[in-house]
């Protein structure tokens, strides 16, 4: 961080809040999304799959986070969360339907 | 964020690192601490006097107690004591004044020899410290959300960190003293990667423990409102049958210890609870002492009725997940930890608290140097000068002012064990004003040096204040009184190191600021260039 | 825990001296290849005998708990001994060489 605070232009304050919410709250939203695919999808009983769910949740939430500032624009970072987010959201639904859960 | 991966990892653990860096330096500091609550608790209500452990006679004894006191209580909890905690602990729940609330619980400490009520000091004692690193003295359940989110970002900080540190196998065994900001790197290094196990077991595990709470959606999903149902599952207690309504008067329970150790496969017992007792169908509820495994349980093990003996249900072996949450638990809190493994999760303890603190101090130091040759300092620096001195030398000034305050408060006191705690956030907020008021080093050389005096102090402070001072308890072989004051007394000349040598680096760096810039000193903290 | 730790920081000591930059500090001389190679083998194989003290100890929860303690515990020791006591390092490396068998013996 060689620049002095006053000198950093707004873009960069405003990608970097971007990537900020985005690892706070996108992934939120795919490692809770993640937890309850796994937990419809893995043959465990309900409070085993639930507790596995759980306990997992939180390295999906680290890879999240490290993806929204390792990747190359701040839009990058939501769109891919975005991207899983759907598709777990779709898997969880397909168990809902095929009466897995 | 151009720059590549590891520069942005560099980037996301310098700022989660400094952003969460205080709170987590006090959480760390505080859980550390609570490995030895027991021992702490033990040092502040020194009343309770240390007995040879005999569980059947400690439970012959609070059943006499509670028989005499609380014949008609709906349900009574008996702690047996153990080489840590040398009191036995009753406690009753009395008659709720309107039906279908909950009564009033009461907490008394027996003696274990006699079985009388000790008079000890109102304090929270070790539990304090405990408490706080989780739940940071905000109302349920804010703190734990707080303390929750701040691990998780304890989890980002180290795992930026491993994947930035290039050299990590390399610079394995280094540590280079006395070379300044490359010091203090090294000892980062050196604190973080040879301790990193016990780092990254601590932070997930924080996360596995509050996990219902924080990431709850698969639990909604599954269960919908139904939350007790999912506890249920998770941690399966024996049903009680209910008050029968017929007096009946309860048996020794002493006999039961026995049968109940065969259950548990020759374990130890911690603690009993009877629900109903003095009813025909009275149950006493057995539960295994932690230090028997590494998963941590909760919930009863074996279940007896109260009257007939007979054994009514034992809590079934965990499956595979629970297991592994449980041993998540299990390892986090070191219940099972005898003395020596008990003092090794204190070492890492300091260590991932040493590792948080000079990460502080190298993220001010770099930053300082550029604006060394001005002397002045831009606001935001001066504001994590300000918050690193107050959060580390600050906290450590506040826990000393804990004890003290433990041992100068009159015992008769109302709220003596609130006070106790108002000194310890009394004396941190001080600190915060004195780093205010006060230049950088200054304020570090003076926080670290009462510090110090407190600590080292405290011994005598005991054997002024009581009559378990050193002398005595040496000879008593009360390890844990004994112990504690001996640890703060090295704590304390330990700051006292760190002041002295606080105070060498600011008066080389005077004396450099007449020269002319050109020489190299390696005896100096900041400066170097 | 006593023979798990020895073996680990005589281990870890091994280790170290097979980077030629420790040993120079440590022994004033760079390591020949052949003793680098050695030095990692016997370091490796230190840690993993102590390992297996651990476990035959008290059981595979209880011993691998146990082994992680005592090797974070060791490697601290050895690297904050290095730079201000390079000789007492080594000698503890050499002692606990020593100590270990008798150790071993004793606990069987």
């Amino acid at each position: 961080m060689k620049a002095k605070l006053a000198a950093l232009p707004m873009s960069y304050r405003l990608a970097v809040t971007s990537r900020v919410l985005a690892a706070v709250f996108g992934g939120y939203l795919v490692a809770a999304l993640a937890s309850v695919t796994l937990t419809l999808w893995l043959p465990l009983n309900r409070a085993e799959a639930v507790v596995t769910g759980m306990t997992v949740s939180f390295l999906v939430y680290l890879v999240a986070v490290l993806w929204c500032f390792a990747c190359r624009t701040a839009w990058s970072a939501w769109v891919g969360l975005l991207v899983p987010s759907v598709i777990l959201a779709t898997v969880s639904g397909a168990a809902r339907g095929l009466g897995l859960a | 964020m151009k720059e590549g991966f590891r520069q942005a990892m560099a980037w996301l653990h310098t700022w989660t690192g400094l952003v969460f860096g205080w709170l987590l330096f006090a959480i760390f500091l505080t859980g550390t601490l609570a490995y030895f609550k027991d021992e702490i608790n033990h040092w502040m209500q020194p009343e309770i006097p240390s007995r040879p452990l005999d569980a059947a006679a400690s439970l012959t004894l609070a059943q006499t107690y509670l028989q005499q006191r609380a014949p008609d209580a709906p349900s009574w909890q008996i702690t047996l004591p153990d080489a840590r905690d040398p009191g036995i602990s009753v406690s009753w729940q009395q008659a709720p004044a309107r039906p279908g609330e909950r009564g009033r619980f009461t907490e008394k400490i027996l003696d274990a020899q006699t079985g009388a009520e000790v008079p000890v000091r109102k304090s929270f004692g070790g539990e304090f410290f405990y408490r706080f690193h989780f739940q940071l003295q905000m109302p349920y359940p804010w703190g734990r959300w707080l303390a929750t989110s701040a691990a998780m970002v304890m989890f980002i900080a180290l795992i930026t960190g491993i994947i930035t540190h290039k050299k990590i196998f390399k610079d394995f065994f280094t540590f280079r003293p006395r070379k300044g900001q490359r010091s203090w790197l090294d000892g980062h290094n050196a604190v973080g990667v040879l301790v990193l196990p016990f780092h990254l077991m601590i932070t997930y595990s924080s996360l596995v423990i509050f996990m219902a709470m924080v990431m709850p959606a698969s639990l909604l999903v599954s269960y919908g409102s139904d939350r007790s149902a999912f506890y249920d599952e998770v941690f399966p207690e024996a049903p009680t049958p209910e008050r029968a309504g017929i007096p009946a008067t309860l048996p020794a329970m002493a006999p039961l210890l026995a049968r109940a150790s065969e259950q548990l496969g020759g374990g130890n017992v911690a603690r009993v609870t009877v629900i109903n007792p003095g009813d025909a169908n009275a149950s006493v509820q057995v539960a295994r002492a932690s230090s028997d495994r590494i998963t941590y349980e909760y919930g009863n093990d074996v279940t007896f009725n109260g009257v007939s003996g007979q054994i009514l249900d034992a809590t079934p072996a965990k499956p595979l997940p629970m297991a592994i949450a449980g041993s998540f638990y299990g390892l986090h809190i070191g219940h099972f930890a005898g003395p020596v493994l008990r003092w090794l999760y204190f070492i890492c303890g300091l260590a991932g608290t040493a590792m948080i603190g000079t990460g502080l101090v190298i993220w001010l130091g770099k930053r300082q140097l550029k604006h060394a040759k001005t002397g002045v300092m831009p606001f935001e620096l001066r504001l994590v000068e300000v918050l690193n001195i107050a959060s580390m030398a600050g906290l450590i000034g506040a826990v000393a002012a804990f004890f003290w305050a433990n041992r100068l408060l009159p015992l008769s006191l109302d709220g003596r064990a609130n006070w106790e705690v108002n000194t310890f956030f009394i004396a941190w907020t001080l600190s915060l004003v004195h780093a205010l008021l006060r230049p950088g080093r200054k304020a570090w050389v003076e926080q670290l040096t009462l510090a110090a005096l407190l600590f080292t102090t405290v011994p005598l402070l005991n054997a002024l204040t009581t009559a378990h001072h050193l002398g005595v308890t040496l000879a008593q072989k009360d390890w844990a009184l004994a112990g504690f004051d001996l640890t703060c007394l090295a704590a304390g000349l330990l700051l006292a190191w760190a002041a002295w040598k606080m105070q060498r680096a600011a008066h080389t760096v005077r004396v450099e600021k007449t020269r002319r810039e050109t020489t190299r000193p390696i005896t100096l903290e900041q400066g170097t260039r | 825990m006593l023979l798990a730790l020895l073996l680990c920081y005589v281990g870890f000591t091994a280790l170290c001296l097979s980077m030629p930059r420790h040993h120079d500090e440590l022994l004033g001389r760079k390591p020949s290849s052949r003793r680098v190679r050695n030095l990692k083998l016997a370091g490796w194989l230190l840690l993993c005998l102590s390992l297996w003290a651990a476990v035959a100890a008290k059981d595979w929860g209880f011993g691998l708990v146990d082994w992680f303690a005592v090797s974070m515990f060791s490697a601290l020791l050895l690297v904050l001994l290095m730079p201000y006591r390079p000789k007492l390092a080594l000698s503890l490396a050499a002692l606990s060489l020593l100590a270990a068998p008798v150790a071993a013996w004793a606990w069987w």
